[in-house]
């Protein structure tokens, strides 16, 4: 029996799923985390943790810092990597990601290709972590669960990151490609 | 009826797509363009414009995690 | 089974590994992990879970919340953009009854709700710049970690320095713009009119993306 014929391999584990199938399990997979753990997904907020962990190790004192005295932000500095509920999450996203793709005999290795992809990943990379310490999340945290949860800073955050995703095309075809 | 082959392996999205519909659009009718991609996302996105603008789409895995894209210009 | 004709020949490929076995190896690992996980902390062990079956689903979906916001601008494409007011819609049902139940019993109300004010519209505008540029968002940059890119590694390293400039500064923009709570829809409209508007918005937004994502291509 050659696996790679079968119908249901292909199905589930091989062919793309269509776009409308990977939103319900993701909204479904959204309120399952709320009802189970009392939080809704967010991905960045352990990125600052984990800076702030790094920022220690070499001499910084983040925890003096207004945002790491906010009592989530405390706990979760002076807590464990296992007990930083979004950390795990955020780890489990990625060896879901990695399973997905060995399971359907895809995964390949991708070199960084030029400058004009590296300077991206540099200022996009920065822009992203500041833009989203300061909106309260980023395009799971705030605009995911932030409009499921009826709150207004989810809905404003949607019209300025569609904005924002404006200005970055024009940037990116104007000097990226 | 040229064809021609665009290399976009390692390029980050939405570049794939963008030198797809440049590459394109210097093309004449009949021509057969074949896009080499490694990016999971241009596997669908590419197919889906160009079989949007009218073209005729074939796109065959050939190797991990990586595809071509056969695009044949109709219009 | 090529339709298209085409005298180009296949480039010379070297024998194909079968990553099946792997990926079956890895999922043994990942629950042999949850259990570990579990025994310290039952919690983390659900996040863990959760975790990998949104990786999972992100990847398999080829979902990108990325493209449905830069698509409809780029190629006129709302394909994702509509994928992701579903996404957004289902959770809002179950967000709100949990919510709901929990304001009936006078407990906090849970989900993402932060303050709102310049704040949000600067930072948002800052996400959506970097990850176009980036070529991912938060959660596209860690699937594509999982798919073996190296440049969103790369971002991701800079994801989090630029986290913890941005919590540096985060009392100064707090000092500046920022309401002490945020602003939960139904607290300010009531449950009926916040359960319009959130739906209806839902709505008119996604048929005008079907509408606009139907439109013939300007050449």
């Amino acid at each position: 029996m050659d696996i790679k014929k079968n119908v249901y391999y292909i199905k589930f584990l091989k062919d793309p799923w269509p776009y409308t199938v990977g939103a319900v399990i993701l909204g479904l997979l959204n309120i399952g985390m709320l009802a189970a753990v009392g939080k809704a997904w967010g991905v960045t907020t352990p990125f600052a943790t984990w800076a702030g962990w790094i920022y220690q190790a070499i001499g910084g004192q983040p925890e003096k810092w207004f945002y790491f005295q906010q009592k989530g932000n405390a706990a979760a500095l002076s807590g464990s990597f296992i007990n930083d509920l979004h950390s795990v999450s955020n780890i489990g996203i990625v060896i879901g990601a990695l399973l997905a793709t060995l399971l359907a005999s895809q995964f390949k290795i991708k070199k960084i290709k030029s400058w004009k992809q590296v300077i991206g990943a540099v200022v996009g990379g920065l822009l992203m972590g500041y833009g989203a310490r300061i909106a309260f999340g980023c395009n799971i945290g705030a605009l995911f669960s932030g409009v499921a949860s009826m709150s207004l800073h989810g809905w404003i955050y949607w019209v300025f990151i569609f904005a924002g995703a404006w200005i970055g095309t024009k940037i990116l075809v104007k000097y990226l490609i | 009826m040229a064809e021609t082959r665009l290399d976009c392996l390692g390029e980050v999205c939405p570049v794939p797509l963008i030198k797809t519909q440049k590459k394109l659009g210097t093309m004449k009718v009949g021509d057969v363009l074949v896009v080499e991609i490694d990016h999971s996302c241009a596997m669908k996105n590419i197919p889906e414009w160009a079989r949007k603008e009218g073209h005729n789409v074939e796109i065959e895995e050939v190797d991990d995690g990586e595809w071509e894209v056969y695009i044949e210009k109709t219009r | 089974m090529m339709e298209i004709k085409t005298n180009i020949t296949k480039k010379v490929r070297r024998k194909r590994v079968n990553q099946i076995p792997f990926g079956v190896g890895l999922l043994i690992a990942i629950v042999g992990i949850g259990f570990f996980i579990a025994s310290g902390s039952p919690k983390s062990a659900l996040m863990w879970g959760f975790g990998v079956a949104l990786g999972f689903t992100l990847q398999r979906s080829r979902f990108c919340f990325t493209a449905s916001l830069r698509d409809p601008v780029l190629t006129g494409s709302t394909s994702l953009t509509k994928a992701v007011i579903i996404a957004i819609a289902t959770a809002s049902v179950g967000f709100a009854a949990l919510q709901f139940a929990a304001a009936s019993k006078g407990l906090p109300i849970p989900g993402n709700i932060s303050p709102a004010g310049i704040h949000t519209a600067v930072g948002a505008t800052m996400f959506g710049i970097g990850m176009v540029i980036a070529g991912g968002c938060a959660s596209g940059t860690l699937m594509r970690v999982g798919e073996g890119f190296l440049i969103q590694m790369l971002a991701l390293v800079f994801f989090i320095i630029g986290s913890l400039w941005g919590a540096k500064d985060f009392g100064w923009w707090s000092i500046q713009f920022m309401p002490k709570k945020g602003i939960f829809l139904p607290d300010v409209l009531g449950w009926p009119l916040a359960l319009l508007f959130q739906f209806g918005a839902l709505l008119a937004i996604f048929v005008f993306a079907d509408w606009f994502g139907n439109r013939k291509s300007k050449e």
